[in-house]
């Protein structure tokens, strides 16, 4: 499914819907603090009731004008990798969720880096020797620019590295 | 004369080695984040934000300044080498930019680009200094009924000026911003909302954090997911380097009113500096005798967009530091920083801090200075920079991403928030939902509950006050104009009557 089609925002609206509706429920059902005496007016769930409903309202209107419109041309060629984004945030998720916090910051971002140069840089040469090459760059580069960040935070700006 | 003393004193307080130095540094750099492709003028300051924890207040303030103007107008190197923009506010400078490039004339059409947006900037700072003072005192007047508008009016204008053909969509990410200001400890009674049982979110969703995530690690997902584009050969372009003060002379005018304009864009809350390049283009277009030659290699053109995107820079700032409403997404970010580094903005700071106006006036100036000189100095070395593979910088850039949050608080959490915030804002964007009225809904949340409750409180719950006060009355209009604009058959109705207004759109 392509994602600025129509069937998309009719899918964006239900769930835009929902939010709304559950920010109006957690609104209406928030602590009112009479026990503090509060006016009633400045009641704190005062705004996420306002600011549910609206959104319902607007995903509303979204899935109105969503059904008005063609569906957009499914699967065309456009100047996008899928693949290659996936896979950059599948890395990208190990590296800050996984590896940062288990491993020190140098050797998470050491990795993190090496691996994203080993995959995506791959337009060079064919062959054993040619892949060995490209992955010693990649962590080279990996270790040179993991050092920089760490001595940089570390140092200059005094930052306890996670 | 005496806003020009203390305009040319601020500047005399910056005249220090140190201060040029970090001038120049933060300048280049913002003009080598605006270059590539993938990393925006927010994202550069939030970035750099995390780094300015240690510098003292003014420094920190001058570099982060520096790395925006260098950043907005670093981007008119990809429009017009790539006809990519290296930041959305370079959208329209690719227009004329690429054509220029492709027959030959890159170099000078980067020094176009260059000498327009200097001069927008200065338009903008002179704008500044002479509207900033007055506005910052009239916000003094406002109260809570006021104050209450003034956050849904910028709301509204952001989601219907950036969410293009559907400013529904641009509504639905202000009101998504507003949502997330609700997490944590609300503003009046510190009842902790919607935290779901996590500690780390009763002091609410870190606006560094989010930012970072919605600017940085979405640009990084954005970059892999297109192609590498081609890159225009600099070489073919044996032309000159320095903008020929004829042209600059023509198109005076141009200049003028695309200073004029971006600076007034720059004014209206979270619209930001693409639409500011765009209704100066658009303006020109209008006005330009020469009106066939815009999209196929306009000298003109060019100027106008430039000029127009960079005059935003100052016009953003003015809001930013007498109402603490940020005029553009970046300069959302400026405002988180000035409170990391003891400025409060808003009404107040005409009072406390009264130089400080000039002092930032004086910073735009120096980086002003330095985008000229650097611009026209290494406009061949920059083209380098567009060669960087991004298998290469993307892991650096998003290392950074999650060293930067955490730097602020020390907590792994801000880095899922990071996170988070990138994975969402990737999703939103290919879904053509406007980022930055989400930032202006992150920064007005507390203002707009505290307000509205506030309001409700002193007027016992009556409704009037809101409706009756005059300039509580001035926004309601605007706001109920605003919105009828965005609908369909008024914007068919207003198409028919104003048939220019159409070119103004793109």
């Amino acid at each position: 499914m392509q994602l600025d089609s129509a069937r998309a925002d009719r899918v964006a609206a239900m769930v835009l819907f929902a939010i709304g509706m559950a920010s109006l429920y957690g609104g209406w059902t928030m602590d009112r603090l009479e026990v503090r005496r509060i006016h009633p007016a400045s009641i704190p769930g005062l705004v996420p009731m306002i600011l549910g409903l609206l959104l319902a309202v607007c995903a509303g209107l979204l899935w109105l004008s969503a059904r008005r419109e063609r569906p957009a041309a499914e699967g065309g060629a456009g100047m996008e990798s899928w693949r290659d984004a996936g896979v950059a945030l599948g890395l990208c998720l190990v590296y800050a969720l996984v590896l940062v916090g288990n491993l020190t910051f140098f050797w998470a971002t050491a990795i993190f880096v090496a691996s994203f140069v080993a995959v995506f840089g791959g337009a060079g040469g064919q062959g054993g020797r040619a892949l060995l090459l490209r992955l010693a760059a990649a962590a080279g580069f990996g270790l040179a620019s993991s050092g920089l960040i760490a001595v940089l935070f570390r140092y200059a700006f005094l930052v306890r590295l996670p | 004369m005496d806003r020009l003393t203390e305009f040319l004193s601020a500047l005399a307080g910056f005249a220090t080695l140190a201060a040029l130095f970090h001038v120049s540094w933060a300048t280049l750099l913002g003009i080598f984040v605006g270059s590539l492709p993938g990393l925006t003028a927010t994202m550069g300051v939030a970035l750099l934000t995390t780094l300015t924890y240690t510098l003292d207040r003014d420094t920190a303030i001058l570099v982060l300044i520096c790395m925006y103007v260098g950043a907005i107008y670093g981007g008119s190197r990809t429009a017009i080498l790539l006809n990519i923009p290296g930041t959305p506010a370079s959208a329209a400078t690719a227009l004329d930019g690429y054509p220029l490039a492709q027959r030959g004339e890159a170099a000078y059409a980067m020094a176009l680009a260059t000498a327009g947006s200097a001069l927008g900037t200065i338009v903008g700072i002179v704008l500044l200094v002479l509207l900033a003072p007055p506005l910052g005192e009239a916000a003094l007047k406002f109260g809570s009924f006021e104050f209450f508008w003034l956050a849904v009016f910028g709301i509204v204008i952001s989601g219907q000026l950036t969410g293009g053909a559907a400013p529904i969509k641009g509504y639905i990410a202000g009101i998504l911003g507003l949502m997330v200001a609700m997490v944590g400890s609300d503003g009046i009674h510190a009842h902790v909302r919607f935290n779901f049982g996590l500690s780390e979110l009763n002091g609410g969703i870190g606006l560094i954090p989010a930012m970072v995530g919605a600017f940085g690690f979405a640009e990084v997902l954005t970059v892999m997911w297109r192609r590498r584009p081609d890159v225009a050969d600099l070489r073919r372009g044996a032309d000159r380097v320095l903008p020929r003060l004829a042209d600059l002379w023509r198109y005076r005018w141009t200049i003028g009113r695309s200073g004029v304009i971006g600076t007034m864009v720059g004014i209206i809350p979270g619209v930001g500096e693409d639409i500011g390049a765009w209704a100066s283009y658009a303006a020109a277009r209008r006005l330009s005798p020469e009106r066939a030659e815009f999209g196929n290699g306009s000298k003109e053109g060019l100027t106008a967009a430039e000029t127009g995107n960079s005059a935003v820079v100052p016009g953003a700032l003015i809001p930013a530091l007498t109402l603490a409403v940020p005029g553009s997404a970046p300069a959302a970010v400026l405002i988180a920083a000035l409170f990391i580094h003891g400025v409060r903005p808003g009404p107040m700071i005409m009072l406390e801090q009264p130089d400080f106006i000039y002092s930032v006036a004086a910073m735009l100036f120096l980086a002003t200075i330095a985008i000229a000189v650097f611009g026209l100095a290494l406009a061949r070395i920059f083209v380098q920079v567009l060669k960087v593979p991004r298998e290469y910088l993307m892991p650096v850039v998003f290392a950074l991403c999650v060293i930067g949050p955490f730097a602020l608080t020390q907590r792994l959490f801000d880095v899922w928030v990071m996170v988070g915030f990138g994975v969402a804002g990737f999703v939103l964007r290919q879904m053509n939902f406007p980022m930055p009225p989400l930032v202006l809904g992150i920064i007005l949340g507390d203002l707009l509950d505290k307000n509205l409750r506030r309001g409700l409180t002193l007027s016992d719950g009556d409704l009037t006050p809101f409706f009756t006060r005059p300039i509580s009355a001035v926004f309601v209009a605007l706001i109920l104009l605003t919105i009828l604009a965005s609908l369909p058959a008024v914007r068919r109705a207003l198409g028919r009557l104003l048939p220019a207004a159409r070119g103004a759109d793109r």
